[in-house]
């Protein structure tokens, strides 16, 4: 330990950025040499990224570890160098610096404490299994090198994420998730369901990710900072009021109309924790946004499992914990953070009672237990929360791998990826597929929260915390700036204990119908037939040929060999995670006392009732109890029948669940459908309004103008010369009058004024300065210019006459006025008689 | 006669060449009648030139300029000549108005 603290000290722990940069080198070599490397170097090269990140999370969990003895949070830092300077008024912000500019200086920084080094930790850990299981998964795979590229990038972009010192940082980090993400579903591009599916992903995420920006601008506007320990210290200036709404002119007034105007104001931590809020349900699929996850498992199946199950969509709970001295400041926040988890949770749950697609029904658990973390987090349990991260990572993982394993198996015949997902076809299972029937079971009892597993122990912990805990407002009058702050209603845990038990019961139930109709009854896929043989050319690749031969009815028998169980680089990482989900609950008393110290300063504003929570264990258990009975009265010892009678009789309900709700579609014909007429109105201005004016009109235009000009060149030497001689003419008249004209050289403080007359062959002058009617002079002579002087506000009137050799005469009048001082506007010359008359004079 | 009224009666007549130049210019559209007005154009100026000379004594400007038009003139008319004639070789015409390749 002290060599290790010899060798990275906690101020400047280099130790960050080998774990974090190990992954990048990975996915560069093997996106970039990956094809011509081969397929052994690829792996080498992925799993020894991913090994020796993992080795430096655990060297990093260790000094964490050895470091935090007593309260005080352990930290290990690294800084970079200076990525961005921001500056702004410090009048803007609550800082109170006065006028004067406040810089605001963002780092390229890491730092690991207790909450993402377990983060870190679990994302390695779980992360180096899937790529050891994918070796074997993805075998036959020609984009092999790509894949293993994706994925440590993965890698590399979550470790960004959790790493990250600031919100800027953990926003590369996000944004660089994300992208992998689309990535990954889109795999396999070639299929246009898979491309619009990462599209699905990688938009609703990006509305997400536009509530973290608008977080990010509003801290950087309140506390003047974006650091995690920044924030914390300047928390105090987001209780500071925003009006969020307010039409001008209505307030006030009587009825409706006034309270429609009235002003909304909120303090600044609601919207902050709103907006970071939107982020998080974005990436980890809450209520409004979950769409995307369930269509995500279009990618590969191991991505499944370490993206869209175990760490990427955890991200969200991640945040709400790092940025919780935020979340505390706001009850109302918090409240709807725990309302939209329970929310998200029942819905879910719902969905994929009915389901029959083996990824989907996790697809949908994945986003009814990220509900559950967020009910934890919501209600202030921060570790509870991310201790159901932890638990759900591991029996997460371990049943979408599973389900790889049995879809692998099912490959065997059926190449159809739809139809090799479908449960209808599998059944029996366990018997051809012990152990991956094993690791199921423990991940099921696990997820359904069965007595001493590790599911058990984090869902009731945040079932008894979210029937026991509130959050205070953070200030003791509950008033803040003389806006009274939001108060947590007495029936909220009751709400939240009730939607999260209901949950629990239909997890119970879904995993055990999806576990009973897999792996037990009669195999449906296929006529098991010993030793059978592949008909020579019947299928090319392992997996994604062409649909001819398998659009098998469900009638038709087809023969086929026993399904077979996979090797031991699948089955591994499912041991592995299988036994940590089923006894992943050692863990719960030490996380505890180790997250102690990050979470204290937001504990302190949640309130805990010491009575009333016993009830909670009990009831937790006859919900999974009576969910997995329930589950297996159904489909082992009925068979399925009771289900079927079900449905026949509530078709409506069944195709409502079935169709998840039809949520998707009202999202279709709400915010798609509106932007579509947004966008049918603006093709409609291009059309008629840039093309038709702009463009046609303009160029109508230019082209009657050409063709009119066109009329003039006749091609005839006359009408040319005819031209040029009326040119010459008009010329040679002009070249004879005498032009009269001049300019004014101006004094406006002084009030001297000259005025000089334009020169000219052969020309002389004669002036009328004095304003008297009569030229100053009889004669006209050389003199060019006069100067006068005038009064403030005077104003005055200059004749000037010109005289060519000609004998002709042109006049002008020049009018002056100097401005008076308050109205500094400039005097300008008024030629109010520029008209030049010519008159003969006699020689 | 004074020197004066005689100079308006060649004033008067070198205007009368000149318009008589332009005009025949502007109407007529054979190319050697529009050389020989622009050769009645060019005379007529030349002769108002020498005429004000006969004025101003002191000063041989007019009678200069009256040299160098007649050079002029005479390098215009070689190069107009061969100008006809090369009109003539490719569309077999001296009339102006049907050389309008350009516009065509």
């Amino acid at each position: 330990m002290q060599t290790l603290e010899a060798i990275f000290p906690a101020r400047d722990c280099f130790l960050l950025v080998a774990i974090i940069l190990l992954p990048l080198f990975g996915a560069f070599v093997n996106g970039v040499f990956g094809k011509r490397l081969g397929k052994e170097a690829v792996t080498l090269m992925a799993l020894a990224a991913i090994g020796a990140s993992f080795l430096g999370s655990v060297a990093a969990f260790a000094m964490l570890h050895a470091k935090q003895t007593g309260e005080e949070a352990a930290r290990l830092v690294w800084t970079g160098w200076e990525w961005l300077s921001l500056s702004q008024s410090g009048e803007l912000n609550a800082l109170g610096q006065g006028a004067a500019l406040v810089p605001i200086k963002i780092d390229i920084a890491f730092s690991v404490d207790a909450l993402s080094g377990t983060m870190a930790l679990i994302v390695t850990g779980i992360g180096f299994l899937i790529h050891l299981y994918s070796v074997k998964y993805m075998a036959d795979e020609p984009s092999y090198h790509r894949f293993f590229a994706y994925l440590n990038l993965f890698i590399f972009s979550m470790l960004v994420l959790i790493l990250g010192d600031s919100l800027p940082v953990l926003f590369v980090g996000w944004e660089g998730v994300g992208l992998c993400s689309y990535l990954l579903i889109g795999f396999w591009f070639s299929d246009k369901a898979n491309a619009a599916a990462g599209k699905k992903a990688f938009i609703t995420n990006r509305i997400g990710d536009f509530g973290l920006l608008v977080a990010m601008a509003l801290l950087i506007r309140y506390t003047g900072s974006l650091s995690w320990s920044g924030i914390a210290a300047h928390g105090q200036d987001l209780l500071r009021p925003i009006t969020v709404w307010q039409v001008p002119g209505l307030e006030g007034k009587p009825g409706f109309l006034g309270a429609i105007g009235a002003p909304v104001q909120v303090t600044a931590a609601t919207l902050v924790g709103l907006s970071l809020f939107l982020g998080c349900a974005g990436k980890s699929a809450q209520i409004p946004l979950y769409v995307w996850l369930p269509d995500a498992m279009a990618g590969p199946t191991p991505v499944s499992a370490l993206i869209h199950a175990a760490t990427m969509v955890t991200a969200g709970v991640y945040l709400v914990c790092r940025t919780a001295p935020i979340f505390v400041l706001s009850p109302a926040a918090m409240f709807t953070v725990a309302c939209a988890g329970a929310a998200t949770a029942l819905l879910a749950a719902t969905i994929a009672l009915v389901q029959n697609d083996i990824k989907k029904v996790l697809a949908y658990s994945t986003v009814s237990q990220l509900g559950y973390m967020f009910v934890g987090v919501g209600v202030g349990a921060f570790t509870a929360g991310f201790y159901h991260v932890i638990t759900h990572a591991f029996f997460k993982a371990c049943l979408f791998l599973g389900a790889g394993s049995v879809i692998h198996a099912m490959h065997a015949r059926i190449h159809d990826n739809e139809a090799s997902q479908d449960v209808r076809n599998m059944g029996g299972l366990r018997a051809h597929l012990p152990i991956t029937h094993a690791t199921f079971l423990a991940s099921c009892l696990a997820i359904a929260g069965f007595p001493l597993t590790s599911g058990y122990f984090s869902k009731d912990e945040i079932l008894h915390n979210a029937l026991t805990s509130s959050v205070r407002p953070p200030t003791d009058d509950g008033t803040a700036y003389g806006l009274t702050l939001f108060v947590w209603p007495a029936w909220g845990g009751k709400l939240l204990l009730t939607a999260g038990l209901l949950a629990a019961v239909m997890t119970a139930f879904y995993m055990f119908r999806l576990y009973f109709l897999t792996f037990h009854g009669e195999f449906r896929g296929w006529k098991i037939v010993a030793h059978w043989k592949e008909p020579e050319g019947a299928h090319d690749a392992h997996g994604h040929d062409a649909h001819g031969h398998d659009a098998h009815g469900h009638g038709t028998p087809l023969e086929g060999p026993t399904p077979h169980e996979s090797p031991w680089e699948m089955y591994l990482p499912l041991v592995v995670l299988g036994v940590l989900a089923l006894v992943g609950g050692v863990f719960m008393g030490p996380l505890e006392k180790w997250l102690e110290p990050v979470f204290s300063a937001a504990r302190k504003s949640v309130e805990v009732s010491e009575h009333g929570g016993g009830i909670v264990q009990p009831l937790a258990v006859v919900a999974a109890l009576g969910g997995i009975v329930a589950a297996g009265w159904v489909y082992y010892q009925q068979g399925g029948a009771p289900a079927k009678k079900l449905a026949e009789q509530m078709p409506g309900l069944h195709k409502l669940l079935y169709d998840k709700w039809r949520v998707d579609e009202f999202y279709e014909e709400f915010f798609i459908g509106t932007v579509d007429f947004i966008a049918d109105v603006f093709v409609w201005i291009d059309k008629w309004v840039v093309d038709g004016i702009v463009a046609r009109f303009t160029s109508w235009l230019v082209a009657v103008s050409g063709h009119l000009l066109r009329l003039m060149q006749t091609g005839r030497i006359q009408a040319y010369s005819a031209v040029m001689m009326v040119g010459m003419a008009w010329l040679g008249w002009f070249f004879t009058m005498p032009q009269a004209k001049a300019h004014v050289e101006r004094d406006d403080a002084s009030g001297h004024y000259t005025v000089i007359a334009a020169p000219g062959l052969g020309y002389a002058y004669r002036w009328d300065a004095d304003a008297d009617g009569k030229p100053d002079s009889s004669d006209f002579s050389e003199k060019k210019s006069v100067e006068l002087s005038l009064g403030l506000g005077d104003s005055k009137q200059v004749l000037l006459e010109v005289k060519n050799a000609f004998g002709r005469v042109g006049h002008q009048t020049i009018t002056l006025t100097r401005p008076k001082p308050e109205e500094p506007k400039h005097a300008a010359i008024e030629p109010s008689a520029r008209k030049v008359a010519g008159r003969e004079v006699a020689r | 006669m004074s020197m004066g009224q005689l100079l308006e009666h060649y004033v008067l007549l070198a205007s009368v060449i000149f318009t008589i130049g332009a005009v025949g210019f502007l109407v007529r559209s054979n190319v050697l009648v529009q050389l020989m007005s622009i050769e009645l154009m060019l005379n007529a100026v030349n002769l108002a030139l020498v005429a004000y000379n006969r004025v101003h004594t002191d000063n041989m400007g007019g009678q200069m300029f009256a040299f160098f038009i007649i050079a002029v003139a005479a390098a215009e008319v070689a190069v107009g000549l061969a100008i006809v004639l090369s009109l003539h070789r490719l569309r077999a015409t001296v009339l102006s108005d049907e050389a309008d390749s350009l516009r065509h």
